[in-house]
């Protein structure tokens, strides 16, 4: 991976229910604003916004499900690669939340076993709250993620959650003294190759 | 509005239902969707890919070959303009498969055998990690065993494809560390660059010369070529050329994956090609997905999802309704899907439409063994091509080391394919013989298997498969026995085509920071 303007890259996939408001959550953060309209969000694969942590620059890759979550059939291949996975459920919609062993599931199969996994409650702008805080943190608890709740509308904690994981990513990749791929495959033939038009620059 | 997963119901109108996410199924999708047409894609598997899918090593082991049971139709919800046609194709699934576990959980085995400490030391230089059964399924998820492996040319259509429709970006791809050959009853690295050439020291100096100068010449005099040799073989060109043995061994059946009785002009084609695709990626002209081949599929159908797509895994999936001349609907579970176009994998076709269908088998073996087949510093990704010997075909061996994201550390994953004579066992014997052994054998420094498996899969490369006289179905074949998936573009490419002439076939998706935002309208600059 050749940076440019950024030190870090990272993958973060966000995954739950269709509805949860994930796709409310990308654009909050990285576009700093609330969709009114409910259309599907076409041609967007992921988006990225660039942050400091400390005096580094952090460029974050979000990916969101494409739509492919609510039939149950997002590729293995969305999962791959993911340094931080964001399950989202809906504070106000029990199902979403009921589904979460579901998705954990998932995530188990196919994520790495060492990704960053957070848990995030949105929707607490909502008056019809249907899960009570201290059951999210139990859940997250119980399952080894963080939590959080949030609000794409009114964008409590949105920032927070992304700036957190970017920081935590950070903290990792400092103290794996960054992973493998600049270590141990320094000959030509071993290395991962971007294809891009030009090879001197991706992503 | 509150959801629960299960109370979702399909839409019921499409302008093409794709059925089956087999590779050309996929990107027929995706070009179908990106051009702006709504998609629905459907498969009766709970994974991506079909016949072309990866597994970890617990799934491949559990791999469902269960025939398809063949579902019965309430006729009642048809009316009488209508026939059903049900899907219930049996014919063009795994076959054969067989596993065998050549490694017990228990220490037993090694330390019975003799009980001198030196052997230990041997052995523990050879094999770096002894492994029993239940630590290879321990490292289940490490693994991604491919149906069907494919390998792709730097400058393939298919690297192309990625590149022009920007697909390229949700994959991950190693090169090819070396491409051997079986000559002489060995194995022989096949020189690929000029500077490979030059260090090989199985060719003389003037052999050097010869194999550069016939290289560059091979643009030159085509014309004379096509004329002189249109219907002699590609091996009695290199000999009319004056190539020693040597030479001829390895552009035949090595760098243009040729046998004896292969055409000149497709064997030339076939060195161009390699000779075209070297020096963008890596030393040699050959790239493999990260993850398996069964990634890529997938790929094709997240593009396609990204640009509105519904899709839906684990479909019932019952037939497909027609009335009068064209296929009206498709029914999954309970209900009933209008679509203008319908697009079939050959294993989600009504058997109606697969009488004429020659079926032809792919022999496989996947075996996971202790080390490469041949040393080297590097934990090398092989590619052997091996040629025909007596009564059988040539086989296409794939080395996979750890660093591919297909096997565990300290283990290699190996796939050979064939075009089937008699079974995979017998097909492939030769050379699982003369590359593996089975006991721990130190002094044949041989990589020693830990599991087998063998099966059949169905290919098809029949163009009968769409002499019909629907004109909105397209029936894709199934897997072929090509390296790449370059006939695998093709194929998508045709039948899209077919079903949208005045469109273009995956133009290039914007990049995010392309995309522009209209309040929370669709981003115009895509939709065309
Ligand atoms: C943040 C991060 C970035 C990485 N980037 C690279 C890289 O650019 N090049 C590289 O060769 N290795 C990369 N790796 C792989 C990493 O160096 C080790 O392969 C991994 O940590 C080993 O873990 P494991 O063997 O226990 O396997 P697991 O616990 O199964 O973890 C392997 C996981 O690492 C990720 N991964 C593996 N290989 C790559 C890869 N080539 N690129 C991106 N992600 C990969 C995948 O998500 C995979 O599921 C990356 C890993 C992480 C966590
Ligand atoms: N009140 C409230 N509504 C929200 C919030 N976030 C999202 N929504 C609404 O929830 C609905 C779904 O939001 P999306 O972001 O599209 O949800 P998604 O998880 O991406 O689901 P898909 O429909 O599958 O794309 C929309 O109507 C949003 O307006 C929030 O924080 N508060
Ligand atoms: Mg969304």
């Amino acid at each position: 991976m050749i940076m440019d303007d950024y030190k870090f890259l990272f993958k973060v996939v966000l995954v739950g229910n269709a509805g949860v408001g994930k796709t409310c959550l990308v654009r909050r953060f990285t576009q700093g604003l609330f969709p009114p309209g409910q259309g599907a969000t076409i041609g967007v694969d992921f988006m990225i916004k660039t942050v400091d942590v400390g005096s580094e620059k952090v460029k974050l890759q979000i990916w969101d499900t494409a739509g492919q979550e609510r039939f149950r059939s997002i590729t293995q291949s969305y999962y791959r690669s993911a340094h931080a996975l964001i399950l989202v459920y809906d504070i106000s919609c029990q199902p979403t939340f009921d589904c979460l062993p579901d998705w954990l599931r998932e995530i188990e199969e196919y994520a790495s076993s060492k990704v960053l996994r957070v848990l995030v409650g949105n929707k607490i702008d909502r008056e019809d709250r249907e899960i009570p805080t201290v059951v999210g943190e139990e859940f997250a608890e119980r399952h080894n993620m963080y939590f959080l709740e949030t609000s794409a509308k009114e964008s409590d904690n949105v920032e927070r959650l992304f700036m957190q994981i970017a920081e935590d990513l950070m903290k990792q990749a400092r103290s794996r003294d960054l992973p493998r791929y600049d270590s141990n495959t320094t000959t030509i033939d071993g290395k991962t190759s971007t294809i891009s038009d030009f090879s001197c620059c991706s992503k | 509005m509150h959801f629960e997963i299960m109370d979702y119901e399909l839409p019921t109108n499409f302008d093409v239902v794709v059925v089956g996410t087999g590779i050309i199924e996929s990107i027929i999708s995706a070009a179908a969707s990106r051009i702006g047409k709504t998609v629905l894609h459907v498969d009766s598997n709970n994974f991506y890919g079909g016949l072309s899918s990866s597994f970890n090593l617990e799934s491949f082991l559990k791999l469902n070959i269960e025939k398809r049971k063949s579902i019965c139709m309430e006729h009642s919800s048809l009316n009488d303009t209508e026939t059903f046609f049900p899907i219930n194709n049996s014919d063009f699934t795994l076959d054969e498969v067989t596993h065998q576990w050549n490694i017990t959980n228990k220490n037993k085995n090694y330390s019975d055998e003799e009980n001198s400490a030196q052997e230990d030391i041997i052995a523990k230089e050879i094999c770096a990690k002894k492994w029993l059964k239940d630590d290879l399924l321990k490292e289940s998820r490490k693994f991604n065993i491919d149906l069907t492996p494919k390998v792709q040319y730097a400058r393939g259509d298919f690297i192309e494809l990625l590149i022009s429709s920007n697909i390229a970006r949700y994959s991950e791809y190693r090169s090819i560390t070396r491409v051997l050959t079986w000559f002489n009853n060995t194995l022989e690295v096949v020189p690929c660059s000029r500077s490979d050439i030059f260090a090989n020291n199985k060719i003389s100096i003037i052999e050097k010369r010869i194999l550069m100068k016939f290289f560059t010449s091979l643009d030159d005099n085509e014309d004379l070529i096509i004329k002189d040799y249109a219907s002699k073989t590609y091996k009695c060109f290199l000999t009319d050329k004056k190539l020693s043995k040597n030479l001829i061994h390895y552009i035949l059946y090595a760098i243009s994956n040729s046998t004896d009785s292969t055409l000149c002009l497709e064997g030339i084609g076939n060195t161009k090609k390699f000779l075209k695709s070297l020096g963008r990626f890596g030393k040699t002209p050959f790239l493999y997905s990260m993850f398996g081949s069964g990634d890529l599929p997938q790929e094709f159908c997240r593009l396609s999802a990204v640009f509105g797509s519904v899709f839906a895994l684990d479909q019932p999936i019952h037939g497909l309704i027609l009335e009068e001349n064209s296929f009206k609907s498709i029914l999954i579970g309970k209900q009933k899907i209008k679509a203008k176009n319908f697009v079939l994998g050959l294993n989600l076709t009504p058997d109606f439409f697969l009488n004429k269908v020659k079926k032809k088998f792919i022999s496989r073996g996947v075996f996971i063994t202790n080390k490469s087949i041949m040393d080297s510093d590097n934990e090398p990704l092989t590619l052997l091509l091996y040629p025909a010997e007596n009564d059988k075909n040539p086989c296409t061996v794939l080395e996979l080391p750890w660093l591919s994201s297909c096997c565990p550390k300290d283990t290699y994953l190996v796939h050979i394919s064939c075009n089937q004579i008699n079974n995979p066992e017998d097909d492939l014997k030769h050379c699982v013989k003369n590359l593996f052994t089975l006991n721990e054998d130190f002094k044949a420094f041989k990589p020693l298997i830990f599991y087998s498996s063998y099966f059949s899969i169905p290919t098809n490369s029949d163009e009968n498969v769409n002499l019909h006289d629907f004109n909105n179905l397209f029936i894709c074949p199934g897997p072929d026995s090509e390296l790449d998936f370059v006939t695998a573009v093709s194929k998508a490419k045709e039948l899209f085509l077919k079903m949208y002439p005045d469109d273009e076939f995956l133009p290039r998706a914007p990049d995010p920071e392309e995309i522009k935002w209209d309040g929370d309208e669709e981003p115009s600059d895509i939709a065309q």
